[in-house]
């Protein structure tokens, strides 16, 4: 089966400027590559500073890769930090939902401007595909009209998700998305992100350091340290036979 | 003698469409050298709680208890100024969002050596200068930041917030505190150094008697180490017992959702199988239901569930709940 989501030997540099004439480069992420099918779910964990944010703005397109190629169902979307078609099939939702939506907006304009930007609806057919998505994320047609500061925080998670979802993306990156909700809210969520992928056979990108999570949500996991892959495989075995010192080291704690 | 042992603790706040209890008759008592958890989800009441012992709440809140006794002392009673005193004496506080509880206009070695109490340092003036420059140093070994250097020059902004934390902690334990109230001390650390405090917290504990009042809302975090528990929803506590019978047999509807919703412990659940979960989400404070606040979520409510639950005790464990579970399973196995 062709992946959906190819990654081939994604490079990052950051270039910090050091007293007047000197610049410093600083390797963020070095040669990551991995495949990811459809209805899969990869799992990235590894300790802060290595990297794993930085990975998932270049998958979103946020950023770009200085070489390295991003494939998405066989056609090359970034090719050496030159992007081809932008936030469409790759979507993201970031960690705190109170703070990625914008407060002056009601939830349909924030939702209506991401149609209206990227598709050729008319005006018909997107109020008709925002009702279809709210519904499809668990919220009533009516919070429409609601505005962010009106819902609390696992809502607004939903919100979010129906952002990501509204352009119907092939791949959804989950940038420790769910570690700022409570334990009952979090479940409901993994229930529905869950049933989300079987449904339509969604990918996701899940990044957490919630190792428990990781385990019963992935299918493959990619552990990173210092911005290289120390270790690649199937979630079971990885956890079963870890075999670099940073995955031993998350898992012996 | 119980060190910390609170009765009836309300907590309110007066708006213009009448009076929002916040916390609603929360029982607490605490020995030495015990770990204490108090788990609940955002908005049930856990940070007020622990803010009222501290007695560091904002003037709008009006705080009442039967009695708050800190070693055989009403607390509630005290002027403010003793009160005051006795409690930055004994007892020590993490605040949740440490990059924003520390002062941002002070180096970090500054804030460190101002928690150092004077009288445990001896000596003329240049001694002492530099015995609190070897304290400071310790402890910040001590929670385990390597280039204690740096992080003593830099201001609060400069660090990430996992080091502001570890800072917040290693000026917590300065004193040598009888009670620590450690509240969410680790949601902005990653799980290696998550265990590192958690070691850190669990050696004071045993080596200085140091009780512990850990606030949190990830339960698995803390049931392997702390003697007891409190389970707290929309102010109200739901249970409270021994951590292992809490945990293993809970009565309460509540917290066997929250024990179910945990991957872990979640037995014989497939991979990406969904999770037991209660349906709704936690009401706003200004709509809480009335009796048990739990009743509009709860799988078991019935009629009743609209008087209040008063609190029933068995064997050391509290229960607020008119259908506690696991009732049946006792008139089956007639013993």
């Amino acid at each position: 089966m062709q992946p959906i989501l190819k990654v081939q030997s994604l490079h990052k540099t950051y270039h910090v400027r050091v007293g007047l004439l000197k610049r410093k480069n600083i390797p963020v992420l070095t040669d990551i590559s991995f495949c990811l099918g459809k209805g899969e779910t990869i799992a990235v964990i590894g300790e802060t500073g290595a990297g794993k944010s930085t990975l998932a703005k270049l998958l979103a397109g946020a950023e770009q890769a200085e070489t390295g190629q991003i494939l998405l169902n066989g056609t090359t979307i970034e090719d050496d930090g030159v992007r081809q078609d932008h936030c469409r099939h790759i979507r993201m939702i970031f960690q705190d939902p109170t703070r990625s939506l914008n407060p002056g907006l009601t939830i349909g304009e924030i939702l209506d401007d991401c149609l209206s930007y990227n598709t050729e609806l008319t005006h018909k057919q997107r109020d008709k595909k925002i009702a279809h998505v709210l519904i499809r994320v668990g919220l009533l047609e009516e919070h429409y009209h609601y505005y962010p500061h009106m819902f609390s925080g696992g809502q607004l998670q939903r919100v979010a998700l129906a952002r990501a979802l509204i352009l119907d993306p092939k791949v959804l990156v989950l940038d420790e998305a769910l570690s700022s909700l409570d334990p009952s809210v979090r479940a409901q969520t993994v229930n529905l992100l869950l049933a989300l992928q079987k449904e339509t056979g969604l990918s996701y990108v899940l990044i957490t350091h919630h190792l428990s999570l990781v385990k019963h949500m992935s299918d493959s996991l990619l552990v990173l340290n210092k911005g290289k892959v120390v270790e690649y495989g199937k979630t079971a075995q990885v956890f079963a036979q870890p075999k670099s010192k940073v995955m031993k080291r998350l898992l012996n704690v | 003698m119980h060190l910390l042992d609170i009765k009836n603790l309300t907590i309110e706040l007066p708006t213009e469409n009448g009076v929002i209890r916040a916390v609603d008759k929360v029982n607490l008592s605490l020995k030495e050298g015990e770990v204490h958890a108090l788990v609940g989800e955002s908005g049930s009441g856990k940070s007020l709680i622990a803010k009222a012992i501290v007695g560091v709440l904002n003037k709008r809140w009006r705080v009442t208890a039967d009695r708050m006794h800190w070693q055989g002392v009403d607390l509630m009673r005290l002027p403010p100024e003793k009160r005051r005193k006795l409690v930055s004496q004994d007892i020590a506080m993490i605040y949740q969002e440490p990059s924003r509880s520390l002062d941002p206009t002070a180096k970090i070695f500054e804030q460190v050596s101002e928690s150092i109490p004077e009288e445990s340092l001896s000596g003329n003036f240049l001694v002492r200068r530099q015995l609190r420059k070897k304290r400071v140093k310790a402890l910040l070994h001590k929670v385990g930041i390597k280039d204690d250097k740096r992080v003593a020059d830099s201001y609060p902004h400069e660090l990430s917030e996992g080091i502001c934390q570890k800072v917040m902690i290693a000026m917590a334990i300065a004193r040598n505190p009888k009670l620590l109230i450690a509240d969410e001390p680790t949601t902005a650390l990653e799980s290696t150094t998550r265990a590192q405090v958690f070691r850190l917290l669990k050696s004071l504990n045993q080596l200085k008697n140091m009780s512990v009042l850990m606030i949190s809302h990830e339960l698995e975090e803390i049931t392997t180490w702390s003697h007891a528990m409190h389970v707290l929803y929309c102010g109200q506590m739901v249970e409270a017992g021994p951590t292992e019978k809490v945990f293993n047999a809970p009565l309460h509807p509540y917290t066997q959702a929250l024990v179910k919703s945990l991957p872990d412990y979640a037995q014989g659940l497939a991979h990406k199988e969904s999770f037991y979960a209660l349906k709704g989400t936690i009401p706003p404070l200004q709509h809480l239901p009335i009796g048990c606040r739990l009743g509009p979520r709860c799988p078991q409510a019935q009629k009743q569930c609209v008087v209040t639950p008063k609190q029933k005790k068995s064997h050391g464990h509290t229960f607020a709940c008119h259908f506690p579970l696991l009732k049946e399973d006792k008139k089956c196995n007639p013993s």
